[in-house]
Parts: C-alpha cells; structure tokens; sequence
C-alpha cells in the first residue's frame, strides 16, 4: 500500500495541502474544532439561559409559562437578593485587595535567590493545584470549632474559641480566608513570571541611587508589576464571583442567616434546591452581564494605568 | 491492509455492543443516596436479589444526596434515559406526586403487574400513611427514621441526675442542660449539656411533637398548602426554647448541617442530643468505645401541651413510568422482594433504619432483638405511640426543600439575635406563603 500523507508545503506563504490551495479557508479548518465546541458547550446553553429566564418551569419541566421578564422583575424586588448582591461585591473587593497585596509579598519573597527557592514556590502554589471544594473541607476542619487546629491554639494563646460558622461576620470571613488562600498559588505564579521580566539593571541603578527597599518596592517593582496585576486582577473578579461556590458550598452553604450566600450560590439554591429553573436562568443572565460590564469598565479604567515597557 | 482490518474489527466490536440489548435478563436501574456504609448494605441487598432472580438484574447506582437524585433525574427524564427506581427522600413526596413522570406504587403492583396476592395492609401505619396520598400508597417505604433524644448516661450519674429519668418536658431539657453542664477555672465551657444541628426537620418534627400542624389545609393533606403556620404556639415555643438554651450557654449552637452537632456530642462536648433514629448503630458503637453508656428518649413536649408525635422520616422508592411494561413488572418484583420481611430485618440490623413491616418487626421482636438492645425499643415505642392524625402523618408541600431551608434560616437570624423568634417565624412564614401561591399556579 502506498503511503500517501499530508502534504504541507510552505510556498511563499502559500500552504498548498495536498495540492489544494487553501490559503483562506485553512485558518477556519483550524479553528473549526474548538469552534464546535465552544458553540455546543458555551454559546448554546448561554442562549438557552436567556429564554428559560423568560419562563415559569414546573419541576421536571412538564409545564411551563411564558412569563416576560417577571423573573427579573422578581429578582430585583427581592431585598435578598440585593444584600447578596453586596455581598458578592464586598467579598470580591476583600479577597482581590488583600489577596493581591499579600501574593505580591510572597512573590518577592520567593523571588529571592535562595538554597531550595523552587520547592518552596512548589509549596505556594499548591493550593492553586487543589479544586475548590477541596480548599473548603480543609478549611471546615482547620476552622471546626471544636477539634479545628485554628481554635487549638486560638484557644492555647489567647483564651478564645471563635465561632467560625454560626457567626455571620465570622463566616464570611472564613470563606474569604479560604478563597485567598485558594487563590494565592495563581497569584504568586503570574507576580513571580513578572517579577522576573522585570530587567535587574533598573533595581541595580536603583540601589545605587540609594533607593530604599520599600522605595523600590513602590516605585519600580509595583508599577512595572502592572500589566500581570491588571490581568490578575480581571481574572480574581471571575474566580470570586463564579467559582466561590464550591467553597461556600462545603463550607457554610450559603448560611448563617445569608451571610456567605453570594450571587453564585443564590443561582444555585433557585435551581437545584427551590427547583426555579427559570428564576435561575435569569439570574445567570444577570451574573453573565455582571462579569461583563465589570471586565469593560476594569478595562476602560484600568488601561490606563497599566505601564507597559 | 493493516489499517483497514483495525477499521473492520473496531466496527464489529461496537455493532456487537449494540446488538447485546436483545436477550439476557431485564435491566433495572436503581438510583439511590445511600453513602458510605449504607452504600454497602444497599449493594449487597441487591446483589442477593440479582443470585436469586436470574431473569433480572438489578444495576444500583449511588447518585450523590437525595437533592442530587432528584436533578438526576429531572435532567434524566428530559433525555428519556431515566432510571427504573429513585429514592427520594419525604419532603420530595408532593413535587414527585405532580411530576408527571412516576407510576404510583399501587398502581404498579395492582394495575401493571397485576399482583393480588400483595397485602398493602403489611406497613406499619405511622410509616405508610406518610407515603399514602389520597388513599394511595405513591412510592415503596424504605429507609425510614424518626428523631430521638441521645443521652449520656455517664455525665448524668457524674452530676447527680437518674439515668433512667430522662428530661420528659422542654422545662426538664433546660433544666437538666443546665445542671450537665460544666465550666473549668477560667470559666470556659468544657461540656455543654445539649446540642442540636440546625435542621429544619427538628422544628417540624417538635411541632408535630405538640400535635399541631406546619400548614394549613390539614397538613396539605386535604388540599394543597397555601399558607405556612410557622407562627404556631408549638412553633414559637420551640424555637424560643432553642434561643435561650443557647444564650444561656448550655447549648452548643454547631450550626447548620447534620455533622457539627454529632462531632460535639460523639466528642463529649455535649451530653445530650437530638439526631436520627438511623444513627442508633453509629452511637451505640461510640459508646461503647468511648466507654460511656448510652440512653436513649422520646423527644421532649413542653408541659402541660398534649403529645402529638413523630413523623417519619428518611426517603422511600419510587417507579418511573415511562419504561416497557416488562421492564416495570421486573421493578415490581425488585421493590415487592424488598418489603419482604427477611430483607427489611436484614436492612435494619445493618444500618438503624427502622424494619417498614408488621411481619419484620416481629420477627426481630423474637429475636428478643429489643430486649438485648434497649435504645432501638425506644426508637418503635416513640414511632407506635405517635397519635394517627394530621400532624405526625407530615405536611405535603410542593417546595419542602425550600421551606425547611426558611426554617433553617429562620432558626439563624434567631440565635445570632438578629429577630425575635415570633419575627422570624412570621418572616419565613410570609416567604413560604410566597412561594406556596408560585408552586400552586403551576397547576390549576
């Protein structure tokens, strides 16, 4: 049997397969696959969230009503679902800042030429490794209050047991400790590749300027720094407004008293829990439009303090 | 060549796989939430039912919690690769009945499978007058349990109380919490005297407990439930109680979900509580390797209110309808050898779920089963001495999970001080009026 294989040949920017000029369409064969799925798993059901949300769904989907847009109406008259509207903004502000700021740290920590740097940038970012459902039920054990090691020695130091999740301000803050936490791995990585690129000339001319570390910490590394802390920054708002529910599922599902019970995990109480698919379908619309104007405006306004070199 | 034949046989061996739905037994699918060790138990019923009927087989398959099941299945159905058997747990009862796509049990024995010789009379009535709606048994009684109160009788000898006395009233529970409960030098608490899991179904089950209803309409027994009577006497009550035990410090508050409270209490951190019957097993292990004894009680009625009972509790089996009558009628055989009392002793033995049958609690009564093993006794006691009526037959509502997720709520706001019990019980109950009236025009 003859071998015949594909042909490739590079002409002068002319591909010629298998004798066929396909110099226009080949780029699109290219993309043809990931096309497919991203029509299949992404485009479609998104399309499909926007006319269940103007629907009434019985469960198990024997009956349903068109509704108009009702289920927004109801969302937005729901004084619930505006405190977890807040919520959600505040829980993004805290993790993002504090997150941010602490992963910096690490990463000029680990920045440093030391014996054995690169087992512990492996230990740091090993949390990123892990999902998140998995950072919750650590946490939920680190935090128990009754066998918990947090309140071991909470207890062995101060004298106090704190009630991580009965107490709504507790609860929440327990939630954003095992977000930044989660998240801190990611963070590093990107401020460690950026630290990295940064040209060692410039700290060189800056030491003997006589620049002081934190000088230098401020006017050079942070903001040569921000073209990855813009990135990161876009990619902590999608990380804590959609994948904090894996976290707060584990940990606190939603409670005390709606304390933890973000956007993410609203959708998912109406849908899986109170069985209104379509109330959740407009409220992932909602989430959909949110994620899409914050991006825009971050852009808008944070473009242009990003310093490129 | 080579290629060609790797080809031919690829497209044999996958036409194969196809055509192998022709003979061999009838396949069953049987979705269950049974985790861990019960998952076991399940499995080895099962694999018992597949050695001695040859012409069916039985395929179990754990679907995750009894929600989990229930999306499954949702998504199932829309995909018509729906399984042959759910389980679902009580509260699924109502959205189950009008999901149009289960076959009521009897139904299935009377009218498909065309079994006369079935006797619908062999539950025990608390049990299938639950799962019986409008004279109808729905769906197959399977792992049924009630609440009790776990005490240790150790901490109760150690502070003077009897152990054979325990707290009968809510005055009594305060009492007692108080007296077990003990506080080191610097003042912190070392052992609570009770402890409960924030879990919607202790408020109904103490409602019930007080022979009053959680809606109207008899419990949507008699018509669908339009308005939550979370206000209640029995209600306020208890939740008051719960409030105070907590601010008083002789309550360890574990916070919502089932796993906090039992810690506290399997730990010691607590000497008493509420849990399910079904953790009997579980307990009475701890005990005895913790070396402590163990007592059991019914659940405490506030003095002076006329007991009521409790309501069962855990999930039951249902049958989809949209499969082949053959494949039905082998369903039909799987769930009728189930009930069957050999299984259900064997059910019960290995996981705490009460035996759903006259015939099997009988037969472990012989046994002498309850006399060697106390705390199981109390468990049936609490369950036959519950009064027939409205109350402990259980409230029918569409959006059960829901409501008991207000009620958990309402619960929080109360112990964090953010509302008076009277003001949170009226704020779920005007959410779940809400969400009552939404349910119901789904199907006028």
């Amino acid at each position: 049997m003859k071998r015949e294989g594909t042909k490739i040949n590079c002409n002068g920017g002319k591909i010629i397969l298998n004798g066929f000029n396909t110099k226009k369409s080949f780029p699109y064969l290219l993309l043809l696959p990931s096309m497919l799925v991203l029509l299949l798993f992404l485009y479609w059901p998104t399309l499909q969230s926007f006319s269940m949300s103007l629907y009434r769904q019985a469960p198990f989907g024997i009956r349903r009503f068109f509704v108009g847009l009702e289920n927004y109406i109801n969302i937005f008259t729901n004084p619930e679902y505006l405190s977890s509207l807040w919520l959600t903004i505040i829980y993004a502000l805290v993790t993002i800042s504090i997150g941010l700021v602490v992963s910096l740290l690490m990463a000029v920590l680990l920045n440093q030429k030391l014996r054995g740097i690169k087992f512990y940038r492996l230990v740091f970012f090993i949390p990123y490794a892990i999902s998140p459902a998995v950072a919750g039920a650590l946490w939920v054990f680190l935090l128990n209050p009754v066998a918990g090691h947090v309140n071991y020695f909470l207890y062995k130091l101060f004298g106090i047991q704190p009630d991580w999740f009965t107490n709504g301000t507790l609860a929440f803050v327990a939630v954003a400790i095992a977000t930044i936490w989660k998240n801190m791995g990611f963070n590093i990585i990107f401020f460690l590749a950026g630290l990295q690129s940064i040209s060692e000339s410039i700290y060189e001319s800056a030491k003997i300027d006589g620049s002081s570390p934190t000088n230098t910490l401020m006017k050079i590394t942070v903001p040569l720094l921000s073209p990855t802390t813009f990135y990161l920054i876009t990619m902590n708002i999608i990380f804590s407004i959609f994948e904090s529910f894996g976290t707060v599922d584990i940990m606190t599902q939603g409670g005390p008293a709606n304390a933890t019970n973000f956007l993410v995990y609203s959708l998912y109480r109406d849908s899986f829990i109170n069985f209104r698919p379509g109330l959740a379908a407009a409220q992932s619309v909602i989430l959909l439009f949110l994620v899409i104007i914050t991006t825009i405006v971050h852009f808008r306004s944070g473009g242009k303090y990003v310093h490129y070199q | 060549m080579k290629r060609f034949i790797l080809l031919l046989t690829l497209l044999l061996v996958f036409s194969l796989s196809l055509m192998t739905t022709g003979a061999g037994p009838v396949k069953i699918e049987f979705w269950h939430s049974m985790g861990g060790h019960n998952l076991q138990v399940v499995q080895s019923l099962v694999d018992n039912f597949n050695k001695t009927h040859s012409n069916i087989k039985v395929e179990a398959q754990f679907a995750g919690t009894y929600e989990d099941t229930l999306n499954k299945t949702q998504a199932a159905v829309r995909t018509k690769t729906a399984p042959h058997i759910i389980q679902i747990y009580e509260i699924g009862t109502q959205v189950m009945i009008d999901s149009g796509i289960i076959l009521p049990m009897e139904d299935l024995g009377k009218k498909v499978a065309n079994d006369r010789s079935f006797d619908w009379g062999k539950f025990i009535p608390a049990i299938s007058n639950y799962y019986k709606v409008g004279g109808k048994i729905y769906s197959m009684p399977f792992n049924s349990s009630t609440p009790l109160l776990y005490y240790n009788k150790n901490a109760f000898r150690a502070v003077g109380l009897d152990p054979n006395r325990p707290p009968k009233t809510f005055e009594e529970l305060k009492d007692y919490a108080a007296k077990l409960t003990i506080k080191d030098k610097n003042g912190n608490i070392t052992r609570y005297g009770f402890t409960l899991a924030i879990v919607g179904w202790f408020v109904e089950q103490m409602v019930a407990n007080q022979d009053e209803v959680l809606v109207n309409n008899n419990n949507g027994r008699t018509g669908r439930a339009t308005e939550a009577l979370f206000t209640s006497d029995a209600a306020v009550r208890f939740v008051k109680l719960w409030a105070e035990m907590v601010k008083d410090g002789i309550m360890i508050n574990p916070g919502r979900g089932w796993e906090g409270a039992k810690q506290a209490f399997l730990s010691g951190r607590a000497a008493m509580m509420i849990e399910s019957t079904a953790q009997v097993n579980n307990f009475e292990a701890n005990a005895k390797s913790q070396g402590y004894e163990l007592g059991t009680a019914f659940l405490p009625c506030p003095a002076g209110v006329n007991r009521g009972g409790v309501i069962i509790g855990g999930a039951s089996l249902w049958c989809i309808a949209d499969h082949p009558t053959e494949e039905l009628k082998a369903s039909w055989e799987f769930l009728k050898w189930l009930s069957e009392a050999d299984q259900q002793v064997y059910w019960f033995k290995n996981t705490g779920y009460f035996p759903v049958t006259k015939e099997a609690v009988e037969n472990v009564m012989y046994e002498r089963f309850f006399a060697e093993n106390p705390n199981y006794l109390t468990a049936f006691m609490q369950l036959n001495q519950a009064k027939q009526g409205y109350p402990t037959q259980g409230a029918l509502i569409g959006t059960f999970p829901e409501v008991r997720q207000l009620l958990e709520g309402a619960v929080e706001e109360v112990l964090q001080g953010k509302k008076t019990p009277e003001k949170a019980l009226a704020d779920a109950a005007s959410k779940a009026k809400k969400s009552f009236a939404e349910y119901n025009s789904l199907f006028k």
